[in-house]
């Protein structure tokens, strides 16, 4: 990051304004490409019917109310994971003969690819938003539970002593000094988390049909809405932009203090 | 009274064993200030952990008035070479000295009083609410030392403190630690590798071989209470203490090396 900053302005040029024309190029390449007959409308309809299509949809309800199941799905889900994880993550790390007892278990079953556990979700849960939950907290909790299990690794033996040299209680020891040492990974898990589980929400409601933008979208397709689809395709991109961006925040602002965050400092 | 007694350290990897500490055995009286010096490698860390309770040794025991050291003791701060380590970089100036008296249950009033004495006492009055890596190594050891200072310790162990500070720094934090004891009347148990700092902070140094560790030396330090860097170290006194205590720790490594 440095050295971008440090490289020559003139040749490096403003990267807001570069970000921004990019997105305009690819655009005015959606837009064309159709238009010009390069690829079939019926497949990629031109940029502004897409947007035509989410203006349409901006104003529907069936939109917002698919749009906040997704969100509540992915919310919960998420809020379920980092729960267990945090908490699995702290005792796991912190009791040794645990982990050595659990690490061949979770090194097994954390490659399973969540959507491998469609067929069970729906066996246990239907269509409804339980399948959903089923699939973004298992696939979300690993990303959590691993990081907190870093983080607790990474105490240091220094700072530990120093606790036990005055006597912290073993409850001050793990609010003092194990938790702010976990906390960066933690948030490193987190906001891992929240992509993988925002990618199993659309995934199960698209696969299984619960209720929420990915089940829109699976029907835009079945009706031929193709520019309907592709702007319920947009939505949640910008969905998953948002999410990253909202956890980035929330990690700079309470990590102040994190030499990831703090940088280079004077003295 | 700090007593540590025939105080034996194995530590065992497997089937390896490494004796760190082989009988050790020394005293410091109530309000002494003592410095452990020993060659590099002579478990001076080790030794120091043992009796802070960190550590479990082997055989033999550390009394502190009269009770044996079964774990961190009561009314004992350790002073860590790593102060980098040893503060939270995620508190304040202020909340890592309060910390410890938040746990030992001091009223907040009182917490009040004892940071505000504490960081005066080590010149640093309007770094509260800085973070440590803000300031400093000398700084951050001065923190270090402040926090300790406002536990209101009856014994302070110091390890190595001023090892990775630079040396003008280390001169003035020298000072301190003789302003401090005098003032607070505290023990304090000053280990280090600096056979000059520990003729010149302390009133007895007691010399470690190389491991395995045995007490090589015990040495009177007579110089006056009253000590300053230039006229102390300029002292004849001094350059003859210093020469005693290089000589047994020479001797100490040329045994080591039989």
């Amino acid at each position: 990051m440095t050295t971008a900053r440090r490289a020559d302005p003139a040749r490096a040029g403003n990267p807001a304004l570069l970000g921004v024309a990019g997105l305009a190029g690819l655009l005015l390449v959606i837009e064309l490409a159709p238009r010009l007959g390069l690829v079939d409308e019926r497949h990629l309809p031109p940029a502004s019917r897409i947007a035509a299509a989410l203006a349409r949809e901006a104003v529907s309800s069936a939109f917002w109310v698919a749009l906040s199941d997704t969100l509540i799905a992915w919310a919960l889900g998420l809020a379920i994971a980092v729960g267990a994880g945090v908490l699995a993550g702290l005792v796991i790390g912190s009791v040794p003969v645990l982990r050595a007892l659990t690490a061949s278990t979770v090194e097994f079953l954390r490659p399973i690819p969540s959507v491998a556990l469609i067929p069970l979700a729906v066996l246990l849960y239907g269509s409804s938003i339980g399948s959903t939950l089923l699939l973004v907290c298992y696939a979300a909790f690993w990303q959590v539970l691993v990081q907190v299990l870093y983080g607790v690794a990474d105490v240091d033996p220094v700072a530990f002593e120093t606790a036990r040299s005055f006597r912290f209680s073993v409850w001050a020891r793990i609010r003092h000094v194990l938790w702010p040492t976990a906390l960066p990974y933690v948030f490193t898990g987190v906001r891992l988390a929240a992509s993988v589980a925002l990618i199993l929400a659309i995934t199960a409601e698209l696969v299984i049909g619960s209720p929420g933008l990915g089940n829109q979208i699976a029907v835009a397709q079945a009706s031929a809405a193709v520019p309907t689809m592709y702007a319920l395709v947009v939505v949640t991109g910008l969905l998953g932009v948002l999410i990253n961006l909202l956890a980035r925040t929330g990690e700079r602002r309470l990590l102040a203090w994190h030499q990831s965050v703090r940088g280079e400092v004077a003295l | 009274m700090l007593e540590v007694k025939g105080l034996r350290k194995v530590y065992r990897s497997g089937s390896r064993e490494v004796e760190a500490l082989r009988d050790l055995t020394f005293t410091v009286d109530n309000g002494e200030l003592v410095c452990l010096v020993g060659p590099s490698g002579c478990g001076k860390t080790t030794l120091l952990r043992c009796v802070a309770g960190l550590l479990d040794p082997t055989s033999g025991d550390v009394r502190v008035d009269g009770k044996a050291v079964d774990g961190p003791p009561p009314g004992m701060a350790v002073v860590f070479q790593e102060y980098g380590r040893s503060l939270f970089p995620w508190m304040s100036v202020r909340d890592n000295v309060e910390l410890p008296l938040k746990q030992k249950k001091v009223p907040k009033q009182r917490r009040g009083e004892l940071i505000e004495q504490a960081l005066d006492a080590v010149g640093l009055t309007g770094t509260e609410s800085a973070y440590p890596w803000q300031l400093s190594g000398g700084m951050q050891q001065r923190v270090a030392i402040a926090r300790a200072v406002a536990y209101e310790p009856r014994t302070l162990l110091m390890d190595e403190p001023f090892a990775a500070v630079d040396a003008q720094t280390r001169a003035d934090l020298e000072d301190l630690v003789r302003r401090l004891w005098k003032r607070l009347k505290v023990t304090i148990l000053f280990v280090t590798h600096d056979i000059d700092e520990s003729v010149y902070l302390g009133q007895r140094v007691v010399m470690l071989s190389s491991s395995p560790t045995v007490v090589q030396d015990e040495l009177v330090i007579d110089l006056p209470a009253e000590r300053d860097q230039l006229t102390t170290r300029a002292d004849p006194r001094f350059i003859e203490l210093r020469t005693r205590v290089y000589e047994q720790i020479q001797t100490a490594k040329k045994n080591a090396g039989k």
